[in-house]
């Protein structure tokens, strides 16, 4: 693999809660190729939302502690000051959000939202011409009627169409990283379909890398280059998707890949015995251990670290050669 | 889309006119109770027994009760708010009058207000937590708390009375539009100051509320400058329920107009009432407080029509609340 | 009582809000001893004496008979506290029954209600008051009445909102299968549970009230002379601005101060005992 995009080294991000303060990302270690697409997988809870906010540094209010290096393209995301990092927001770096039914003012029209994004990246453009460039756009997602949709206001368009609008944002601000964050999680099932068609067809127009996160296999295995499997805050494998998943070397890779099938809405698995970790208590060796079924003395007391396994590949498992 | 806004119309026009209504047959019931012989009341009892009969027969006050509430709705309907008992002139021409001095006091006092409470609010909740935010928060508390009255009177005896940087009473010159502004400026301000206190809250929790949404994370995603997310994306969000609050507020607010008309010595409508009411002059009274009614009922109506000027989805829901 | 001063403690946990208990405490103390606390009878006159400077034998100075105006102010707000007392009662007596009453009323009628508590409390009050008392007649009384109308809604919409989130609470429930009464519900159940937020309630009032008397009472609409309430008191002062300035100061600043107090307090006390309604910060 050539040199990474983005290479991310010990990340940790802790936030103050009501119960104590809770380990939201641990350091994370993660490389994200150029020009690839890659998938981030896990529960709710895993922390994969928590680390795309990370990468844009838009996290809430309540974060105490942000450690470790995000280097984008030779450019440390964590080390800029916030004036800095707006620069690359919108420009270098953009994002689709998982609920597109309040991802968007309702106060302001389609077209509003579109030219301000557009005016970021070429101040000073007319109105009008913003507008064009808009409807193309719109047209390009497959919106119908381009032109009346820019007068709509958000609540007049469908969750489809409006995650249809939150893509040609994306692709008007043309980033280098394109992070969507569940983008079909809210949309129902025949909606979804379409949106994920439509990614899949605009794969050629975007350049750049794209990091799409899910709690869904089936759709990352169709989508992406590679895989990055999250658990309790922690990257437990990663890969080129169709190996890992051809041949996880991690036990909660293998039980996410068994229970596929059985997964319901919320993203949380059925068929994995027990609860999600609790980031305020966290087990002391490896976050998995409680609920893995292959779990020995060791699990319980050493924390495995993430070591490469085969080439190109990672995994966070003490016993990841004797799983295959 | 149409049908609906028609019908949301209607009904808040017919909730309107209800209390219109309301307020008439209340109006009426107390000038039916006033107690003791009305001619006695209102003329004194020095006045000659024919002229009192005489007075009572031009009052209508010798007709059965129901005969002069139909009376009374039918003249509110065309116009007619009936006679000052004491100087024969209509009720309808003196309100008119001083209809002007109130307006321009309470517009003028709302104008203030949203103009200094707005960016208070804003600097606060976008300087959430610091000293200048605490701060603020106090002196809004105070001037929420302190009686407009007060402030008025103070203001008087400081800018008038100690410093003589403005002139005290009235109105002013009516030729002398500069003569007429100048005494309008601490009328206003003191009018004003408690809803400088109330905005600048209001608006600072609505932001901070809106800040937090998800649609701000977008423009902040996609590197929209903070100058514009907050003042065109959040601050049009935050504003609604300022607009509310000023259209619930606006009758205290013609409560805290009477007041301050008074210690200012203020053509207006308080002052008419307040005059008429030393006198006993209850037509007077009546006519004024109908008016003072009718133009809250008008301003929320607008204020309900603004919210559907602000925000799109009400334009289809139809629905103010 | 444990409670009570653990909630006092917090109150006092922030500046504003230990300002607005100090202020309470000297209003509130004032009004009970107000016969102790005074140097002077606040009606007796000495007219020899008018508009005397402040000194060592009248604090304030005296007003435009003679009176001292430091007694007088003291007695103020004794007449301040008894008026906004026994309003509250009486909205907070109205405002909950009602409440309870639209909470447990078909739709029709307690949309009826609903549309009550919106006008009176929308309306504008003042402007009514002028109506009313122009024909009854200005009295302490009357401003009683016309605080505990203004405030009647405030009780009834917490009182109705806390009843429709109680209602469905399986302990009502399971009484009304037992058959219960409506009567026994309210007072055994609905009212213990319901009482902190309406105290809270009551205690943001009382600045209301307070501004509602002194406003009528300076208009001569309220309570009247010689009886010492602070609009009487301003009013006083205002009427003889060109002789002195110091009694319209001292007495609109006790006004002001024991507003601002009473608002304080009540809002510090409202983040100590209910923190879901407390803004954010």
């Amino acid at each position: 693999m050539t040199a990474p995009l983005v290479s991310i080294r010990g990340l940790t991000l802790e936030a103050r809660t009501a119960r104590g303060t809770a380990r939201i990302l641990s350091s994370i270690d993660l490389d994200i190729g150029r020009g690839r697409i890659l998938g981030i997988v896990g529960e709710s809870g895993s922390g994969k939302s928590s680390l795309a906010s990370c990468l844009l540094r838009l996290l809430p209010a309540n974060v105490t502690r942000l450690d470790g290096v995000v280097d984008f393209a030779g450019t440390n995301l964590l080390a800029l000051d916030e004036t800095a990092m707006a620069a690359w927001r919108g420009t270098r770096i953009a994002m689709i959000f998982q609920d597109p039914m309040t991802a968007l003012n309702p106060l302001f029209t389609i077209g509003t939202h579109l030219v301000d994004v557009i005016r970021r990246r070429t101040p000073g453009l007319p109105r009008r011409d913003a507008l064009t460039r808009a409807e193309a756009m719109l047209e390009r997602v497959a919106i119908a009627d381009p032109a009346q949709r820019l007068a709509s206001y958000p609540h007049e368009l469908s969750g489809g169409m409006r995650q249809r609008v939150m893509i040609a944002m994306a692709l008007l601000a043309g980033p280098e990283l394109l992070l969507a964050d569940e983008p079909t999680t809210a949309l129902d099932a025949t909606v979804e379909a379409q949106i994920v068609a439509l990614l899949e067809e605009l794969r050629r127009d975007i350049d750049g890398s794209i990091v799409f996160i899910s709690h869904h296999l089936g759709l990352v295995a169709q989508l992406c280059d590679d895989i990055c499997v999250m658990y309790g805050g922690t990257v437990v494998e990663t890969g080129p998707v169709a190996e890992v998943l051809a041949a996880p070397r991690h036990p909660y890779t293998r039980a996410l890949l068994a229970c596929e099938i059985d997964q319901d809405d919320s993203g949380r698995l059925i068929s994995i015995a027990g609860e999600v970790p609790d980031p305020i208590v966290r087990p002391p060796g490896c976050v998995f251990a409680p609920r893995c079924d292959r779990a020995e003395p060791r699990c319980r007391s050493e924390a495995p670290a993430l070591r490469v396994v085969a080439p190109d590949r990672r995994s966070a498992c003490h016993f990841a050669e004797t799983l295959a | 889309m149409r049908a609906e806004t028609a019908r949301y119309l209607a009904s808040r026009l017919v909730t309107s006119a209800l209390i219109i209504l309301g307020a008439m047959l209340l109006l009426f019931a107390l000038s039916a109770l006033v107690p003791g012989d009305p001619a006695v009341t209102l003329l004194g009892p020095q006045a000659s027994p024919e002229f009192a009969r005489q007075f009572i027969r031009e009052m209508g006050l010798d007709r059965p009760l129901h005969e002069r509430l139909w009376l009374f709705l039918t003249n509110v309907l065309t116009g007619n708010l009936g006679t000052d008992v004491l100087s024969g002139r209509p009720v309808a021409g003196m309100v008119l009058s001083v209809i002007p001095y109130t307006f321009v006091l309470t517009f003028g006092a709302i104008g203030l207000a949203v103009l200094l409470g707005v960016p208070l609010g804003v600097f606060a909740a976008t300087h959430r937590g610091s000293l200048a935010d605490n701060v603020l928060a106090f002196i809004s508390v105070a001037f929420i708390a302190v009686p407009s009255f007060v402030v008025a009177i103070l203001l008087l005896l400081v800018f008038s009375i100690w410093l003589n940087w403005l002139p005290v009473l009235g109105a002013g010159n009516a030729d002398d539009l500069w003569d007429q502004a100048r005494r309008l400026i601490l009328p206003m301000v003191a009018l004003a100051i408690g809803w400088v206190g109330f905005i600048a809250r209001l608006v600072r929790s609505s932001m901070l509320e809106v800040l937090a949404e998800p649609h701000i994370r977008t423009m902040r995603a996609y590197g929209v400058s903070e100058r514009l997310v907050t003042y065109k994306y959040a601050l049009k969000n935050a504003c609604i329920p300022t607009i509310a609050l000023l259209g619930m507020g606006i009758g205290r607010l013609l409560g805290g107009a009477v007041l301050v008309e008074i210690v200012f010595a203020r053509p207006g409508l308080g002052r008419l009432i307040f005059d008429a009411l030393s006198v006993r002059n209850f037509p007077v009274v009546q006519g004024a407080v109908l008016v003072v009614v009718v133009l809250f009922v008008v301003v929320n109506l607008l204020v309900d029509l603004s919210y559907s000027a602000i925000d799109p989805r009400m334009r289809r829901a139809g629905a103010a609340k | 009582m444990k409670a009570l001063v653990k909630v006092l403690r917090q109150v006092c946990g922030t500046l504003p809000g230990a300002l607005g208990f100090a202020i309470v405490v000297v209003v509130l103390g004032a009004a009970i001893f107000a016969p102790w606390v005074a140097t002077h009878d606040p009606d007796r006159l000495d007219v020899m004496n008018r508009f005397a400077a402040p000194s060592a034998a009248h604090w304030l100075g005296t007003d435009q008979l003679g009176r001292d105006l430091y007694s007088r102010l003291v007695h103020g707000a004794s007449i301040a506290m008894v008026v906004a007392l026994s309003a509250i009662a009486a909205a907070l007596v109205a405002g909950t029954l009602l409440g309870i009453l639209a909470a447990w009323m078909p739709p029709r009628g307690e949309a009826a209600v609903l549309i009550l508590f919106d006008v009176i409390s929308s309306f504008p009050s003042l402007v009514l008051a002028l109506a009313i008392v122009a024909v009854f007649g200005p009295s302490t009384f009357m401003v009683v009445v016309i605080a505990a109308v203004t405030l009647t809604p405030h009780f009834g919409r917490v009182a109705r909102a806390q009843v429709l989130t109680l209602r469905s609470a399986p302990f009502l429930e399971a009484e009304r299968i037992l058959g219960a009464g409506l009567p026994r519900i309210v007072f055994h159940h609905i009212l213990p549970n319901i009482m902190g937020p309406l105290i809270v309630l009551a205690s943001m009032d009382i600045p209301v009230v307070i501004t509602i008397e002194a406003g009528l009472s300076f208009l001569g609409l309220g309570v009247r002379p010689p009886l010492a309430s602070w609009g009487v008191l301003i009013q006083d002062g205002y009427q003889y601005l060109s002789d002195s300035w110091v009694p319209v100061v001292v007495s609109s600043a006790a006004l002001a101060v024991a507003t601002l107090g009473f608002t304080l307090f009540g809002e510090a006390l409202r983040d100590a005992v209910d923190p879901r309604i407390r803004q954010e910060r």
